[in-house]
């Protein structure tokens, strides 16, 4: 089946004949396939680290990935991959490299870009968060009535919360003890819901606020901002320090910081060449490494930077970015699959789908080529899921019997519940974890093999019939700790980066999310009873609606 | 009698010396040679009147001698007492498993430590363990110690109450027979569990820290509302109901014996889940207390503390001691190198502790004087309240300081004068 790509001819060989190779797989079912291969778990897993990928359940054949890799080189990957590690302009709408794998480079490592040590630029300021870390952690950053700081509030939307929110709910067994008790809050909605019902639990003594902002320009952020200053100012009076004592922010705009308000100290940078969705790694992970210590935050690093040296060194037969990256491609263009879940079989990661949505959507979301040309092929496949256990009590349904394909990613920790901390509930504890794999192994079989998974699924009724068919990978770590999860998100940056060289588009921009805002300062006006130029007849009717009250 | 000390708190010191004052033959266990030495020749440890020259007359007398901490108890004994500190539970089971049962020696353990409630049953349990099977007797009893530093002998040999805990019959008979010369004018022997013994004590220990919290959290209110605590106090204390004691606030209480270890009942209800509420809120406040003196100072320079020089007068967890266990000092000192204040430091007796505890540092600086410790200070925090510090040269000091601020966290002195004197005054409640 082929979307998007009826002029076969005009195509490349390499496509052609990944594309004649497709027509001879489509028709074949995995059950089928699996019941011809004993031996194909091992010839389609592929380990790095504390991760194990198995594509066995895709809908691949080992030959399917040689097809791959051609397409891949055709399209200069291999240079691609060495432009973006060489610090150049792969991000060209902006004129700006990306170089969130610099932010994970070792202390000492060799980064010369421009004539710029960018390794050392990291660290300092990676030294400069410690040092904020490290008072806060030991229970010594003072609000302004000198009171212990209790309650860290993290301000920021997109790239600035999503990545410090998830990363910091997934490792909450790797949190550390501080010296006094330390809660690290997020509020990112505009309408300040989050933020209302945080500062009637906190006390204003004893709150820090972060204002994370690339741009310190995001009008959700600085509403919420703006929210907080107002209400420590009520709270505690117009008094001497009181910015000082409760902000710090992060940002590449220094300026803007400054005018805000923020003390020098309390200023963390970031760099023009980090993109919001890329950006965890950076300052903007303070919330992170407040709760899992800087030694926490710099093995989570250390594992993305493992990640990093394989992307660039492994062959690609062997590449789990690369290799994931192609099995997508083949799924969007050649098997015309264009929706894709994450579903992680760990509570821990709740917040990896809505995190993978922005990475995945926001990069790859696109529909016009580097050179300016609209795209003749389908990109990114719409991106969703849930914490798998809680999903099959939603939209699996849809998974096992709806009309639509859907490719899959498990995702999941062999082994948890090791801490000290469970000691005592363990053993209920890990048989509860057990279940979870065992749901995790059971669905991902149960997609691929449908009734060939079952006994006698030939004397069912058709409602209780499995198409099966449907492909997936499985993600497995070893363990959920800051490594792991480094080497984990590091991979599906990476993956990302590869389909956008295959469809030819820049995965660093997000053009499509400028205009929605420009057009919300008119209709705000509009909302506040100015007099405004014509719009839409829905529009002027909600709005009508909305102030009649 | 002969009997064998063990410890050297004076709880252990004064048990010894009254014990061997009234016949017995007692031999002290001390795990500091020098302490031994020190005590032959009348140098006590302890500022508690009497003591040294009772120590020395009974070591005189040839009824008190000295011995190491794992020395086994003496030929002839038959009763081995534990006065060890809170922390050094793991010992006293030490102790216990090392007792000689050759020829059918039978014990008798009396335990004066604040250890965990349950810990007397267990030193019991496993003093019966290894008299399974023989010809042994043994018991462990709690006894626990209650006296009041200042008054400790007399608090030992004209006792108010002792709390007794045990359910063998000859045991409590063998401590009555050791209490008897201190227990004449009525039976001041109260018989209980053992368990109920050491709860009774913790319970004494967890009332009057409540009170102390109570009169902290009243204090910062009188703060906010113009009201002198001092006045508040007298009035609360003229109270019957209420009485006198424990009624000043401070900048936080420490000591060993108030710590959230022997607090928290720790390993023996905590398996059942139990926490003490308000106990454990009391000594919340109290931790919160112990910085309300670099609260003060926070604000008295809007925050900026950076470069700034300050001077402590005390460090020690109460005047007279030269410890330092859970000093409202050690918290006001973190909280100001925090802010990149210099601390100069005086303080009579525990100087030594406070160097061991501090290590080398650039923003710690110790004195012998207490008015070099106030040169050029911004600031000059009373943490403990030793008699010297209560009538300072009050000339002297504004003029060695580089700004005459006074923060008394003991209420010591008079706000009024001291403000007359030029100083701004800081108490905690005062006005």
């Amino acid at each position: 089946m082929i979307v998007d790509m009826q002029d076969r001819a005009g195509m490349s060989q390499s496509w052609q004949a990944l594309l004649a190779h497709g027509d001879a797989m489509c028709g074949k079912h995995l059950a089928d396939i699996f019941a011809a291969d004993s031996r194909r778990f091992k010839r389609l897993t592929r380990e790095c680290g504390p991760l194990v990928l198995d594509i066995s359940k895709q809908r691949i054949e080992e030959q399917t990935l040689g097809y791959l890799m051609d397409v891949a080189r055709e399209q200069r990957l291999d240079s691609w991959i060495a432009r973006l590690f060489g610090g150049e302009r792969v991000n060209d709408s902006e004129g700006r490299a990306a170089m969130h794998w610099a932010l994970r480079l070792p202390v000492g490592a060799e980064c010369d870009v421009d004539g710029v040590d960018v390794a050392a630029q990291v660290h300092a300021e990676l030294d400069r968060m410690e040092a904020i870390v490290n008072q806060i952690r030991a229970g010594q950053w003072r609000g302004a009535t000198g009171e212990v700081v209790t309650d860290v509030i993290n301000i920021g939307v997109g790239g600035s919360d999503l990545g410090p929110l998830m990363m910091t709910e997934a490792l909450t067994d790797s949190r550390k003890q501080t010296a006094s008790p330390l809660r690290v809050h997020f509020a990112s909605t505009m309408d300040g819901s989050q933020l209302s019902q945080l500062l009637r639990r906190v006390s204003a003594h004893s709150t820090l606020f972060v204002i994370s902002s690339k741009s310190f320009s995001t009008i959700d952020t600085l509403s919420n901002a703006e929210t907080a200053r107002h209400w420590l100012q009520r709270e505690l009076g117009n008094r001497e320090g009181l910015l000082d004592c409760h902000f710090v922010a992060v940002s590449s705009a220094v300026a803007k910081m400054t005018e805000w308000g923020v003390a020098e100290q309390n200023q963390m940078k970031l760099w023009d060449w980090v993109g919001g969705r890329y950006s965890l790694w950076s300052t903007i992970g303070l919330p992170i490494a407040l709760s899992i210590g800087m030694d926490g935050f710099r093995e989570l690093l250390a594992g993305a930077h493992e990640m990093d040296e394989h992307f660039k060194s492994a062959p690609w037969l062997e590449n789990l970015p690369v290799l994931m990256g192609m099995v997508g491609v083949w799924n969007t263009n050649v098997l015309g699959i264009n929706a894709h879940a994450i579903l992680p079989y760990d509570g821990r990661m709740k917040e990896l789908p809505n995190y993978l949505e922005q990475l995945e959507m926001e990069s790859n979301g696109k529909s016009v080529t580097r050179s300016g040309e609209k795209v003749q092929w389908a990109t990114c496949p719409i991106v969703w899921g849930n914490v798998g256990p809680n999903a099959q009590h939603a939209f699996y349904q849809l998974l096992h019997q709806g009309t639509e394909a859907v490719t899959c990613d498990f995702i999941m920790p062999a082994r948890r519940y090791l801490e000290k901390r469970h000691n005592a509930a363990a053993p209920e504890l890990v048989a509860q974890h057990e279940l979870a794999l065992a749901n995790c192994l059971a669905q991902s079989r149960l997609l691929a093999l449908g009734d060939a998974a079952l006994v006698d699924a030939e004397s069912m009724p058709a409602e209780k019939r499995y198409r099966g068919n449907q492909p997936s990978s499985t993600l497995l770590l070893d363990e959920l700790t800051p490594r792991s999860m480094g080497a984990l998100i590091a991979l599906y940056e990476h993956k990302v980066f590869v389909q956008s060289v295959i469809w030819d588009i820049n995965p660093f921009d997000q053009w499509g999310v400028e205009m929605g805002k420009k057009i919300a300062v008119d209709t705000l006006a509009r909302l506040r009873g100015a007099e405004c130029g014509a719009t839409d007849g829905s529009t002027a009717g909600l709005v009508e609606r909305i102030l009649r009250g | 009698m002969n009997l064998d000390v063990y410890g050297d708190t004076l709880c252990a010191l004064v048990s010894a010396a009254a014990l061997a004052s009234s016949g017995n033959t007692v031999r002290l266990h001390l795990a500091d040679a020098q302490m031994a030495d020190g005590l032959r020749t009348g140098n006590c440890p302890y500022r508690e009147p009497g003591l040294a020259a009772m120590i020395a007359e009974q070591v005189q007398a040839k009824r008190l001698d000295f011995a190491g901490i794992t020395d086994l108890p003496g030929e002839r004994s038959a009763v081995v007492w534990l006065a060890l500190s809170p922390d050094l539970l793991h010992e006293a089971h030490g102790i216990i498993q090392q007792l000689p049962l050759n020829a059918g020696r039978d014990w008798l353990v009396v335990n004066q430590s604040t250890f965990p409630v349950g810990s007397t049953e267990a030193l019991q349990a496993s003093l019966q363990a290894r008299c399974a099977g023989g010809q042994n007797t043994c018991a462990a009893v709690s006894l626990p110690d209650l006296l009041t530093e200042g008054d400790a002998i007399a608090g030992f040999m004209r006792a108010d109450r002792w709390l007794l805990g045990t359910d063998v019959d000859w045991a409590r008979n063998l401590v009555s027979e050791l209490l008897r010369p201190f227990n004449r004018r009525r039976n001041a022997i109260m018989l209980m569990q053992p368990r109920e013994a050491e709860f009774t004590k913790l319970a004494i220990n967890g009332m009057l820290a409540t009170r102390l919290s109570y009169m902290n959290d009243m204090a910062n209110l009188a703060d906010n509302l113009n009201v002198d605590i001092d006045r508040v106090r007298q009035g609360m204390g003229a109270d019957k109901r209420i009485g006198d004691a424990y009624l000043y606030p401070g900048c936080g209480f420490g000591g060993q014996a108030f710590s959230r270890d022997v607090m928290s009942l720790a390993s023996t209800l905590q398996h059942s889940g139990m926490q003490p509420q308000l106990l454990d809120q009391v000594l919340q406040i109290n931790e919160r207390q112990k910085e309300v003196l670099f609260r003060k100072l926070w604000e008295r320079y809007g925050t900026h503390l950076r470069g700034r020089k300050v001077a402590m007068w005390g460090v020690a967890f109460k005047p007279t001691s030269t410890r330092i266990d859970n000093a409202p000092s050690l918290k006001l000192l973190e909280a100001l190198w925090a802010q990149g204040v210099e601390v100069h430091v005086h303080d009579p007796r525990a100087l030594p502790a406070l160097a061991e505890w501090a290590g080398e540092r650039d923003d710690l600086v110790l004195h012998d004087d207490p008015y070099e410790a106030a040169d050029g200070a911004d600031a000059l925090m009373l943490v403990t309240e030793w008699k010297a510090y209560w009538s300072p040269d009050l000339a002297r000091l504004k003029a060695v300081m580089n700004t005459p601020v006074l923060l008394d966290g003991r209420n010591v002195w008079e706000p009024a004068f001291i403000k007359e004197c030029g100083f701004e005054y800081y108490g905690i409640g005062r006005r």
